[in-house]
């Protein structure tokens, strides 16, 4: 059985029979991790600098001799690496002083720091198999972000108390600007909102819940809402990057949703991760730290500040070592350009546009095909993996390791 | 899909009876039904000015002739591989309860759908409930998926 | 005289996109899911297009040329969207605010039709825009 690291549900049931440069019979990869495992056959990378091949020590030195060099480096992407990998991440960033971040910084950060710290309540995708009665997908869109996460947890598998499931025992609420996939398979409980009205429509619950005619439109539907979510035994919301970016400086307004919630029945919410090891970033880093994301250890302390953000380090800093991550796809256009001018050291099973523009490319085995490691799945459960192939190629941890000692 | 109306509308619609229904509505429905075959029609394959419908009939028709026996047709381009349809088929729960059952990947080989190679695939078809003399009409693989990658005609 | 139309852009995920992301950020079929726009029915009739034309979506941040798709959800006129990508990483502004998070699924872009031989804008391109 093999991991897959598609997404961050890593799905721990993936039979697979590697032939000659290919995979053939893979079994209950969804096509998302599908094409993830194809990957790995097409689009290498190889070990280059300034375009021009060399071999991989050549590369590690000139890597090792950049950051060397730099004043201001920032150490970014982590949430497509092994928590092995991340915690060699963050020796190096203390070691050389660096500015360090990771996809959260942009993405679930927001929603991710304040389930760590316990302010909003959480549990385990497997609580939610097991007794879930009432999902909410909120902002989320799980059939195509995450394409398992309805049949192995959220609403069509039985569960210790769940035994006749979506037939009788869950619903599923969807609560977006459209009508998703997901959405679709909502029938009944589906609530459209306009764009940034997730602050407006978290009121109108906490209204109904607390008996107060709320302030929507569809006054009758937002209190058979309220009804559904006062029966639920045992509710989840799993809010997606349509809620987060909604919401940003207003998620006080979710944690009072969700402790008014809680005041009535059992309610608990699992940020929709895209990455598969992200929460294992923000984990590790905090243990360290304090912080989940942008942190500087220039001057030797931990600093945490929204100057260290991805956002403002790509501009600020004057090198870049970016691993497991393609932010010149992923960050806005003048933040991606500030970013491509900078020497750029591109750690990447495959190529990129990063990897096209980075002064110096290292190519790394892919995690969970050709790479073992410890993950953290979106719920906080730690899964290990083996690799299920061989590969030549050093895992994100060795390369991290050898430029050090380089160093 | 094609409905029986959109079938009717390609027939001669001269109720000539030689395919041994009593109108063409009759047949239109027939053909939906898989009980009968396009070839039936006589007239519509022998006769010329009928060429352009026969033609178009045949391609309507061809889905719902390459659909299984239960008449489950499976769309592999638009399917997510979500096993939704793995997860919540009864036949599939009853034949590998402690993986189907709590959403893993089948390991038995009597399930009827199982996810290979990103997609949904169907084996055992004869164990399905719409199958056989005391066939039910359930439909918990079409009405579970997100991308309308399931359907029965 | 088709209109310039205004509308909010909000970037989703699609799976069939993401899988060709997975496979090759520089296939025809990466791009073919990712420059692409969907508006609904009465957007498309006040740009006068139809399936597959293309239009020139533009804003401070910066533009590009992308292929039109007609929604399948109920009408949301002034309301865009498109599958999160480089493409639509152009049109997304550098500014941030307190939470230093890009709006990008608040994107304000103004719409205009193409003439019929205009090709989308190729990742090549982007990436020249990006390293000149």
């Amino acid at each position: 059985m093999a991991t897959c690291t598609g997404c961050s549900l890593l799905c721990e049931d993936i039979e697979a029979i590697v032939t000659d440069g290919g995979l053939s019979h893979v079994k209950n990869l969804c096509r998302k991790g599908h094409g993830h495992f194809q990957a790995v056959f097409t689009e290498r990378t190889e070990p280059s600098i300034d375009g021009q091949k060399v071999d991989l020590e050549k590369a590690i030195l000139a890597a090792a001799e950049i950051l060397k060099n730099a004043k201001r480096p920032l150490l970014y992407g982590w949430s497509n690496s092994t928590l092995e990998a991340q915690a060699a991440g963050i020796r190096l960033a203390e070691k050389i002083g660096a500015t360090i971040d990771d996809t959260s910084s942009f993405c679930q950060g927001l929603l991710m720091e304040r389930i760590i710290a316990g302010t909003i309540p959480t549990c385990t995708l497997d609580d939610v198999r097991n007794f879930a009665d009432t999902s909410i997908f909120w902002g989320s869109d799980p059939s195509n972000s995450h394409p398992r996460h309805l049949s192995r947890f959220s609403y069509y598998p039985r569960g210790d108390k769940r035994q006749k499931s979506y037939e009788e025992e869950r619903t599923c609420i969807a609560v977006d600007v459209r009508k998703s996939a997901t959405a679709q398979l909502c029938s009944n409980y589906y609530f459209r909102l306009a764009p940034g009205g997730d602050a407006e429509f978290m009121e109108a619950i906490i209204s109904v819940l607390d008996g107060k005619i709320p302030k929507v439109a569809d006054k009758k539907k937002m209190i058979e809402l309220g009804t559904l979510l006062k029966k639920t035994e045992y509710g989840v919301i799993f809010p997606g990057l349509g809620m987060v970016y909604s919401m940003q400086d207003r998620m006080d307004l979710f944690e009072r949703l969700m402790a008014r919630l809680n005041e009535i029945t059992t309610f608990r919410a699992i940020p929709m991760v895209g990455h598969y090891n992200m929460r294992g970033f923000n984990e590790l880093l905090r243990e360290k730290t304090g912080f989940i994301n942008r942190v500087s250890f220039k001057g030797g302390a931990a600093a945490h500040g929204p100057e260290n953000s991805v956002l403002s380090a790509a501009k600020s800093c004057d090198a870049a070592l970016v691993i497991g991550s393609d932010p010149l796809s992923s960050l806005p256009f003048g933040t991606a350009r500030a970013l491509s001018k900078k020497p750029i050291i591109a750690i990447d099973p495959r190529r990129s546009l990063t990897t096209d523009a980075a002064k110096v490319v290292i190519p790394s085995a892919l995690s969970g095909m050709e790479a073992g490691g410890t993950a953290v799945r979106m719920d906080g459960v730690k899964i290990r993996f083996e690799p299920i192939i061989e590969s030549k190629r050093p895992t994100d941890e060795e390369i991290l390791t050898r430029i050090m000692e380089a160093i | 899909m094609v409905g029986a109306m959109e079938i009717y509308m390609l027939l001669p619609k001269t109720n000539c009876k030689k395919c041994g229904l009593p109108t063409c509505m009759a047949f239109a429905v027939g053909l939906l039904g898989r009980e009968k075959k396009v070839d039936e029609c006589t007239p519509l394959v022998e006769e010329k000015k009928y060429e352009a419908k026969l033609k178009k009939l045949r391609e309507v028709i061809a889905p719902i002739e390459n659909a299984s026996e239960t008449g489950l047709i499976i769309h592999p381009e638009k399917c997510f591989g979500c096993g939704n349809c793995v997860v919540a088929c009864p036949v599939n729960v009853a034949a590998d309860p402690t993986r189907c059952g709590v959403g893993l990947g089948p390991q038995s080989d009597k399930v009827i759908l199982k996810v290979e190679d990103g997609v949904v695939v169907c084996n055992n078809l004869k164990e399905c409930r719409r199958f056989g003399p005391n066939k039910t009409l359930c439909n918990a693989c079409t009405v579970t998926c997100p991308s309308k990658a399931i359907e029965f005609v | 005289m088709p209109e310039e139309v205004e509308v909010t852009i909000v970037t989703v995920r699609d799976i069939f996109q993401d899988e060709a992301a997975k496979k090759s950020r520089f296939s025809l079929e990466y791009e073919k899911l990712s420059a692409l726009i969907v508006l609904d029915k009465q957007d498309m009739a006040r740009l006068a297009v139809k399936d597959g034309q293309k239009l020139l979506v533009k804003n401070d941040a910066g533009s590009v040329i992308i292929a039109v798709k007609t929604s399948a959800d109920e009408a949301h006129p002034g309301l865009a969207f498109m599958n999160n990508s480089p493409w639509s990483n152009q049109l997304v502004a550098d500014s941030v605010g307190e939470c230093s998070i890009p709006g990008f699924k608040s994107i304000k872009a103004k719409l205009a039709r193409m003439e019929e031989t205009a090709n989308v804008t190729p990742i090549t391109e982007l990436f020249s825009r990006m390293k000149g």
